[in-house]
């Protein structure tokens, strides 16, 4: 039974994901000058770890994942909650919170059970009735309360992903067109609002995105340095171990949300370009699955876990080419980094559950 | 949910499944063509830039910290020197610069190589350090050919010195470049070029005395030539630390081993424990093993029979003669063996076994009691005590006064010595004790051996009535609290009249170092070094001043003062020195007179 589940697998997204997680650990073997620690040993233990978490969770019976989809998106918004009050009563900015031991984002978490929530709520819909207004309200109640809180803790990054990841899953399921629009009208309006909700740090980055040569050693710093890398470069890299850029740390965080500037500096062009392509190629897997998928349920699972890699890969890319402002997004599989990688890999666990259990007839039963 | 329902719902999300697979690969190339605009079209911009916007760390080196006495008085600091280094980046050709610099410094083939070699491992801006404190001339050759020498660059930094270094060595050590086993300690790590105390004190406070290090982020241009500093965050200096030791005291104890080619002289105040002072000749001089280069002075003090490396006072290992008599007393006290009135009779010699054991004094001393037998060190007297007493209780009493032990203090290389008993020749030798091996301990001769440091801390627990004291060499104002070893407090006063009897009363050994400003207790001893031949010691000459040096015998000392309330206890050791009431106690005296005279707390 188990054996002829492990045989629905997909391994070629398996195989993908193995080749992924080989570049973020030799990248990070490059960030730690040549060296496993501190970096690169611990990125590949906890691949580790997490790989087999992720069999276990596409091994779980979908029909189970769908009853508790509710609860479990309750259990990270409480998680979030009470990162947000250890945040009030403690000192300054918290966005951890430790379990077992372990420290969490649960910012991170709440994706893959925004994902979970939103496949369930729309599985359960009567499509003809999709238009009724009560039927924007719950879908928003549980992409705006994360959203919310995420950006007052204050992640701009995070919080700006998480409202994509829910925008694009709502266009995927069918909402109305005209809404969205009134929707952009909506946030735009919103804006000044939301300028005096962020903080002054991000203020001053998202000034300095305009603009980033006017203050060189400030906020641009980053983006210059992380451009000069990528540029110096070239078509084929300076080779691996070979960047100076990196090296000389001009690159801060170098080992997380930059980790591309440096794949970019070693391997050049055709080293971003490949990355780029495994990425598409992952998505594309997931976008394979949904179609393969008989239910609403599995379906929207493989587009949100798609939109929320997207999401990932092109905030993290585009900000590192000037495209978007420094936000702080890590890349998947590639930035060193605990939680990223588990909400990734549980993402990863979801999407190979149904492509096991594509063909379940009553998943709420 | 009705099947056009269900068909409708799959229909428009197909369609929006693909519109949005459609946009993520349009956006995926909108980053793809960023990208090869950043790596390919304007590539050679950035790769400019990447050369000419360069940001160099150095790392500021902390300030090493001082070494006091104990009246804050400097024994080692640190001065400015001009080091010379090159920088591989900014010369035209190294090895052109290394051989022009050659014409004006030092520099052969072996070294140049050296050098080209690191800068083939390193970044290429790291500076390497060619020549450490240059002198004025060389400073102003280098400046005055500037021209031929590019990449140079002269860089101040500090020497550690040692104003004192004559009479400090031993006792501090040296600072040295770190060895690669030295760079693992934590507290150096991001420091690898930093000197570091390789012997003594300086070695044993490595940690407190390194501090911690600074950085400075500067940017440079392709030139190498710095545009601006971006940060720097500056070193903080090790701490200071304050010896126990005092500098006028240890000059005057080096004035005094100055007549005599090789021997150490401890000094420990009883209540503290504070070691005052503590001297071993020959010595070295720090100074000159830090200032490069060094192969000849290292070459020279290798080359010593007398090794001044050694630091005679806590590695030397010596034979304690008949100073250890006061501990075979003690423990013949303290197991009521004898007591005070009891007396032996020496007439010069004793059987045992199938041996004949002298007393230095061949004609005998006659009847005598213990009080008597200290006081004119009678040998004989201690062989009957001994094998009354038996080896393993004397060996007992000896580890209960400091010998055969390390001390628990910052000081390396200290000497355990040997406090023989039958379990230890038993596990050393794997051989049983002999009765007679037990008389030859008794006058402290035999396997017995101790460091000047082990005697005057027996000497001070002796001195103190038996506290258990511990030497220290960082000076601490807590009050120190030393267990009293109520065991031996009998055995202890009688010992006491007897110690000063030996130095107050006519027949007493030291009674010619008697002092009439003060009082003193002590003991004499003279330690054989080589056998005395039978046809020797018939001949009633036989101490006699005119044999070789190598084999005279050492001189011993070992008191405290004043005799009524002890202070100070002091071990005084001449190697070769003859006898010890001649050479040694006269030292002893001297000594207790400069402190009696001179302000030391």
């Amino acid at each position: 039974m188990i054996f002829k589940k492990i045989l629905n697998l997909n391994f070629f997204l398996i195989f993908v994901i193995l080749i992924l997680i080989t570049i973020g650990t030799a990248a990070l073997y490059s960030a730690g000058e040549g060296s496993f620690s501190p970096w690169a040993e611990k990125h590949i233990i906890r691949f580790g770890v997490l790989f087999f978490l992720m069999i276990i969770i596409a091994l779980i019976d979908i029909k189970f994942i769908f009853k508790y989809s509710y609860p479990l998106f309750f259990l990270c918004l409480i998680l979030l909650f009470s990162v947000e009050i250890i945040g009030i009563f403690g000192k300054g900015a918290e966005r951890w919170i430790r379990i077992f031991g372990i420290s969490v984002q649960p910012s991170e978490i709440i994706k893959v059970a925004i994902i979970l929530a939103l496949a369930k709520y729309f599985h359960n819909l009567r499509f003809d009735t999709i238009g009724k207004i009560y039927h924007i309200i719950i879908p928003a109640f549980f992409i705006l309360v994360p959203f919310v809180l995420v950006l007052l803790q204050p992640d701009l990054g995070t919080a700006i992903s998480i409202f994509l990841l829910g925008v694009m899953i709502l266009f995927i399921a069918g909402i109305r067109i005209w809404k969205f629009v009134l929707g952009v009208i909506i946030s735009l309006s919103s804006f000044p609002f939301l300028w005096g909700l962020i903080k002054p740090y991000q203020q001053k980055r998202f000034l300095s995105f305009l603009n980033p040569e006017l203050d060189p050693l400030g906020q641009g710093y980053q983006l210059i340095q992380s451009k000069i890398a990528l540029g110096s470069g070239g078509l084929a890299g300076k080779g691996f171990l070979e960047g100076t850029q990196s090296y000389l740390e001009y690159i801060p965080e170098k080992q997380t949300d930059f980790i591309f500037t440096l794949i970019g500096e070693e391997f050049g062009f055709i080293g971003t370009m490949f990355l780029l392509f495994l990425f598409g190629l992952l998505i594309t897997i997931c976008f394979y699955i949904s179609i393969k998928s008989y239910h609403i349920f599995g379906r929207i699972i493989c587009l949100g876990v798609a939109c929320n890699i997207f999401i990932y890969v092109i905030l993290n890319m585009a900000m590192v080419t000037g495209l978007l402002p420094v936000v702080g997004i890590p890349l998947p599989l590639i930035s060193y980094g605990g939680t990223a990688m588990l909400s990734v890999m549980v993402s990863f666990g979801l999407l190979l559950n149904v492509c096991i259990y594509y063909n379940v007839k009553k998943i709420n039963q | 949910m009705s099947y056009f329902d269900r068909k409708k719902q799959l229909t428009v999300l197909n369609r929006r499944t693909f519109f949005i697979y459609l946009s993520k690969l349009i956006i995926f190339s909108i980053v793809g063509w960023r990208l090869f605009n950043i790596q390919v079209t304007n590539s050679g911009k950035y790769r400019t830039l990447s050369k000419n916007n360069q940001i160099n760390i150095e790392i500021l080196y902390p300030l090493r910290g001082e070494i006091r006495d104990r009246k804050e008085q400097v024994i080692a600091t640190n001065i400015k020197v001009f080091d010379l280094y090159v920088i591989p980046e900014k010369t035209s050709d190294l090895s052109l610069t290394l051989n022009n610099l050659s014409k004006f410094i030092d520099l052969n083939f072996k070294q140049k190589r050296e050098i080209i070699q690191l800068s083939k491992k390193i970044k290429k801006f790291e500076k390497i350090k060619i020549i450490e404190n240059l002198d004025w001339k060389t400073l102003e050759l280098i400046e005055v050919n500037k021209n031929y020498l590019t990449g140079l660059e002269l860089i101040q930094d500090f020497q550690r010195v040692y104003p004192e270094s004559q009479y400090f060595s031993h006792i501090l050590g040296y600072v040295n470049q770190p060895s690669k086993k030295d760079l693992r300690l934590p507290y150096i790590l991001k420091m690898p070029k930093l000197n570091i105390g390789q012997q003594g004190l300086e070695k044993s406070f490595n940690e407190n005395l390194i501090g911690k290090a600074g950085n400075r982020e500067i940017e440079v241009n392709s030139l190498g030539r710095t545009i601006r500093e971006i940060s720097k965050q500056m070193s903080t200096k090790g701490e200071n630390i304050t010896l126990t030791f005092d500098i006028g005291l240890q000059k005057y104890l080096h004035k005094q081993l100055s007549n005599h080619r090789a021997g150490s002289i401890v000094v420990i105040d009883i209540v503290s424990g504070d070691i005052l002072s503590m001297a071993s000749v020959p010595t070295y001089d720090s100074n000159k093993i830090i200032k490069k280069p060094n192969y000849e002075y290292w070459q020279e003090l290798l080359n010593n029979p007398l090794s001044p490396l050694t630091d005679r006072s806590i590695q030397g290992l010596y034979s304690p003669g008949s100073t250890f008599k006061m501990i075979v007393a003690i423990a013949a006290l303290k197991h009521n063996i004898i007591n005070s009135k009891n007396n032996f009779s020496c007439n010069g010699k004793i059987s045992f076994g199938d041996r004949l054991f002298h007393c230095w004094k061949t004609k005998g001393h006659g009847k005598m009691n213990l009080e008597q037998a200290i006081q004119e060190s009678c040998d004989v007297f201690f062989y009957e005590l001994s094998i009354k007493v038996g080896i393993d209780k004397i060996a007992e009493v000896a580890k209960d006064f400091g010998l055969g032990q390390i001390y628990p203090i910052n000081i390396d290389n200290q000497k355990k010595g040997i406090v023989p008993s039958k379990k230890w020749k038993k596990e050393v030798y794997n051989k049983k004790w002999y009765g007679g091996e037990t008389l030859i301990t008794a006058i402290g001769q035999g396997y017995l051996l101790a460091t000047p440091l082990q005697m005057a801390v027996m000497t001070a627990r002796i001195a103190s009535g038996g506290k258990k004291i511990l030497p220290s060499i960082i000076k601490s104002s807590e009050e120190k609290k030393f267990d009293i070893m109520k065991k031996y407090s009998n055995g202890i006063k009688i010992v006491q009249k007897a110690m000063f009897k030996v130095v107050n009363e006519k027949k007493g050994t030291a009674n010619q170092s008697k002092s009439n400003d003060f009082q003193f207790s002590g003991k004499t001893g003279t330690s054989q070094v080589r056998k005395i031949s039978m046809v020797e010691r018939e001949s009633e000459d036989f101490r006699n001043i005119e044999i070789e040096w190598k084999n005279r015998d050492h001189a011993l000392f070992v008191g405290y003062m004043p005799s009524n309330k002890p202070q100070y206890s002091i071990s005084v050791v001449i190697e070769h020195g003859g006898s010890g009431a001649s050479t040694a106690a006269p030292i002893a005296r001297d000594v207790f007179n400069y402190i009696n005279k001179t302000n030391i707390t």
